[in-house]
């Protein structure tokens, strides 16, 4: 029999920084981010997918490093600085958003967010990365509508953008 | 001219859906959440096949902070679904016939509680031994898993006499074909938000392919009359026909009106996985004989698929395989026998493709075969027995004539890619470097039908009409699913009419507005835009200049309509009436309607179809023969479906599709072990990543017509999900020599020591 533990537990307080502003709420330290995002805090671009970390459609950024929403637990984000695709461009657009739009790297959208938080933290990592490196990089974002063509031409047409300024 | 950004110029644009998209600001209807709401969830068989003896819900029930917890007692109407036959049960009372099968559903105040109130019921199950092989499904004794049998359907086709025809053929044939039960795998699964109204209505917030389908359905379950139901369709984060059946819009809205509060469900992916569709496992026996000269003179075909427990559509889809198996040759002498089989495994159902991959991946393959054995080009062995213009269609019926068959033929001779077959040919007889590593070329020729088929409901569909607020809207009951449907209809709008974009607004996806456009399925929803168009253009243009003409009291001849509005026809096209100012001098509210059929065959033959859409693909892969494993390095696909409508959409179709194929020649399957599961995630479950993706892509469209061709812009929503795989398979044989016939491709059946190892093991 299922005991009704994961989110049951005594809360505690978490703080940490989402999207560029302090945050202090009481959760189970045991909760998944993913879903404190979402069913907390109704910041639905992180999208819930596979919750097994295969498929990278909850990324969000920790510290400026890609993670899984799913596998991390809100313990693990005391002190964190966490950004996810509402905290990217505020009103506007990024530019490797802009680049998504331009070269149709996406279709049904739902991995989208996911994949422009992987391409972030790509880039800021690495400003001109090779193709082998931006393979690496997605390799944990799944597509399942565009075949991954678009998303290629969006990142090298972001890469080339950033180039040019 | 290969399709690209560069290619499309202006007509190369970003979708109006897209800013929301790439921003995480689009709200999918699984990202919905009211106040108040309740979470549901669907206690589903623990066995695949078993007797229910008894359900007891009693301490479930108890549990507080739980709203509900119904089983088959509380079906108020039609305790099953099925788009074509409703055998499918919303709640299992006697038997459960898969795991997917539901047996109770909850509301609880959270998901947490929902799930743990599903632990609580008893369901005493008399567990009996699952049916896991149709073969086994078909043999005398049989356990019979309906009244009726084990047999959902049969279908097959004859011509000549088919003994006869194998009598002095110069070359036979005769392979068993294997097809895996690929998943659908959108990236959202399936769940919703289900809300009863003040008014006594439904609210249904929940992806499907057919919204109006999806009413009807549950205006039977629910015993309530369609007029109270609301279904709310997109946006929808991927189907591939996977969302085309219910899902879990029963339970929601059983849920939701016995509690008389907002429900939402989510499925977990292994839920979807438990529960949802999936292509149809097929066995393809093909004997095919040719003369001499290389003619097809002979071609006997069994196809046998498992369709698992119920039917949804799995009879249509056999007759779509049987009519795919023939495709686009000439026979001299057919027989082609199917049948479609229940067993105890997962559902499987409507997929992209429809029974078309199963099909061409078994017949590409026995044209390869033949060619080989006969010693002629494969490519030119095509050319000798494919249809010619003003053939009939495989079934012998009436069909649109186009010259795709010739075209998309001749457009991959001569692409550059094929061009290096004969030079690798060459080379593969030689050493390669490193000598693990062993390419091939191959190719495949399609022919894929659009729509539902002759003797199949396939409405078609759309409203035109000057809104109050002076929006022009173009209503239509299709769903976008991520394929580019809005963005297709934004661009004919603007193209068809001269609007501009703020001019207009399109209104889908929602059964309280929009006229009954059928499904969006079958590669229609494209051409059915396009035909809806062509009906209403000129009567909708009329409409507005004869009220602006009122307006302005000038001749109606004397204007047009442009962007922003009405405008003088001549000279400078000065804007003379905006169509906000328009719409509030009108007394009357303009507006056309089109509601016509899908074209059909001139035939009674049930399922065959009047317009299809051609495609040749060439790929270019390399097997490592130390670790089995094949990757594509290069595709070229000619597909010829009629003018462009969306670059951006079709280009993505086909890269899209070609990569579905991908992962169905290569990696895809769901293993089932005695009608479970074995794989439940994207762990097990393995579709193609970017690595995967990395090899050159060119898609020629051929958009040509014939003079006076009626029905416009053909589908491409499924055909580039259908060639690949065979190409693959002929490109690995031209690599290694091993012949494939069974998909996924098994990399032990491609290992292969070289003789540098070997003579490595040696000196040792």
């Amino acid at each position: 029999m299922i005991e009704p533990s994961e989110n049951t537990g005594a809360k505690q307080t978490l703080q940490c920084t989402l999207n560029g502003s302090p945050v202090e709420m009481d959760v189970q330290l045991s909760k998944r981010l993913l879903h404190i995002l979402r069913d907390d805090l109704g910041l639905t671009g992180t999208k819930r997918s596979c919750e097994i970390g295969r498929c990278g459609a909850c990324m969000v950024l920790v510290d400026g490093k890609p993670v899984n929403s799913c596998l991390t637990m809100a313990y693990q984000c005391e002190g964190k600085s966490i950004t996810t695709i509402e905290g990217i461009s505020g009103d506007g657009i990024d530019p490797i958003q802009q680049a998504f739009l331009a070269e149709g790297g996406y279709q049904c959208g739902y991995c989208t967010p996911g994949m422009v938080i992987s391409v972030i933290a790509l880039l800021h990592e690495n400003a001109s990365p090779s193709e082998d490196e931006i393979s690496e990089a997605l390799s944990g974002n799944l597509c399942r509508c565009t075949g991954y063509g678009g998303i290629i031409r969006a990142v090298k047409s972001a890469i080339a953008t950033r180039k040019m300024e | 001219m290969a399709l690209n950004r560069e290619t499309s110029g202006g007509r190369w644009r970003i979708r109006p859906d897209g800013p929301a998209k790439v921003t995480g600001a689009l709200t999918y209807l699984t990202d919905m959440s009211m106040s108040g709401m309740l979470h549901g969830r669907v206690l589903r068989s623990s066995h695949p096949y078993a007797r229910i003896k008894s359900i007891d819900t009693s301490e479930a029930e108890a549990l507080e902070g739980v709203h509900a917890v119904l089983t088959w007692r509380d079906v108020p109407g039609l305790n099953g679904y099925g788009i074509a036959v409703q055998d499918q049960p919303v709640l299992c009372r006697d038997y459960v016939r898969y795991v997917g099968d539901a047996v109770a559903t909850v509301a609880a105040d959270t998901p947490e509680l929902a799930d743990y109130a599903l632990s609580l019921i008893e369901v005493d199950y008399d567990a009996l031994a699952p049916v896991d092989d149709p073969e086994a499904a078909l043999a005398d004794g049989a356990p019979k898993l309906h009244p009726h049998g084990n047999v959902l359907h049969r279908a097959g086709y004859e011509r000549g006499n088919i003994a006869d025809g194998f009598e002095g053929c110069a070359h036979i044939v005769e392979e068993t074909y294997i097809t895996p039960r690929q998943m659908h795998a959108y990236m959202e699964t399936e769940g919703g938000l289900f809300v009863p109204e003040p008014d006594g209505r439904l609210t249904v917030y929940a992806p499907t392919q057919h919204g109006l389908m999806d009413r009807l359905q549950l205006s039977r379950i629910l015993d309530r009359p369609q007029a109270s139901i609301r279904i709310v369709s997109s946006p929808i984060g991927g189907s591939f026909g996977g969302k085309d059946e219910l899902n879990i819009q029963p339970y929601g809205a059983l849920l939701a009106l016995h509690t008389g509060r907002p429900v939402k469900i989510h499925n977990s992916r292994w839920e979807s996985v438990r529960a949802g569709l999936k292509r149809h496992p097929m066995k393809i026996r093909m004997k095919t004989g040719i003369d001499a000269d290389g003619r097809i003179m002979a071609h006997d075909v069994n196809i046998i698929a498992d369709t698992g427990p119920y039917a949804t559509l799995g009879a249509e889809v056999l007759n779509f395989a049987v009519e795919h198996v023939i495709g686009p040759y000439r026979y001299e002498h057919l027989y082609v026998s199917g049948v479609s089989v229940h067993t105890n495994n997962g559902m499987s159902g409507e997929f992209r493709g429809f029974g078309g991959n199963q099909a061409i991946f078994a017949l590409e393959g026995q044209m390869d075969r033949l060619a080989y054995k006969a010693g002629i080009d494969p490519w030119e062995f095509r050319q000798r027995n494919r249809r010619r213009a003003e053939d009939p269609g495989p079934f012998g019926h009436p069909i649109a004539q186009t010259n795709g068959a010739e075209q998309v033929w001749r457009t991959l001779a001569e692409s550059a890619l094929y061009a290096r077959r004969e030079r690798l040919a060459y080379a593969a007889s030689a050493p390669s470097s490193p000598p693990w590593i062993r390419k091939g070329i191959g190719a495949a020729f399609v022919m894929h039908g659009a729509g539902l088929g002759f003797g199949i409901p396939d409405p078609a569909g759309g409203r035109l009409r000057l809104a109050a607020d002076g929006k022009i809207e173009a209503l239509f009951g299709y769903e976008e699913f991520g394929q580019g449907l809005i963005a297709t209809l934004e661009l004919m709008l603007i193209e068809e009419f001269g609007f501009a974009p703020d001019d207009f607004r399109i209104v889908i996806g929602d059964t309280d507005r929009v006229p009954d456009s059928g499904s969006t399925t079958a590669s229609r929803a494209t051409s059915m835009m396009w035909q809806s168009l062509q009906r209403m253009r000129d009567p909708f243009r009329s409409a507005l200049l004869k009220a602006a003409a009122a307006q302005l009291d000038r001749p109606a001849e004397e204007l047009a309509i442009g962007e922003g509005g009405v405008r003088e026809k001549s000279g400078e096209k000065r804007l003379l009436l905006a169509y906000q100012n328009l719409a509030a001098g009108s007394s009357e509210e303009i507006a056309v309607e089109t509601n016509f059929i899908f074209p059909a065959s001139d035939t009674k033959r049930i399922g065959a179809h009047l317009l299809y859409t051609y495609a040749a693909v060439a790929v270019e892969a390399e097997v490592n023969t130390l670790t089995g494993r094949v990757r594509v390095t290069d595709q070229f696909h000619a597909v010829a479906a009629g003018p462009v409508m969306n670059p951006q959409g079709y280009l993505g179709q086909i890269e899209g599709g070609s990569s579905m194929a991908l992962g169905y020649a290569l990696t895809e399957e769901a293993i089932m072990d005695e009608g479970r599961y074995v794989t439940r995630n994207f762990d097990t479950y393995l579709i193609p990543t970017i690595a995967d993706s990395r090899g050159g892509f060119e898609v020629v469209p051929i958009e040509e017509l014939p003079e006076g061709d009626p029905h416009g812009p053909r589908g491409v929503g499924e055909i580039g999900s259908v060639g690949l795989a065979p190409a693959i398979a002929e490109a690995v044989f031209q690599a290694v020599g091993t012949r494939i016939s069974r998909l996924p491709i098994d990399p032990s059946e491609l290992q292969k020591p070289t003789d540098a190892l070997r003579k490595a093991v040696k000196d040792r």
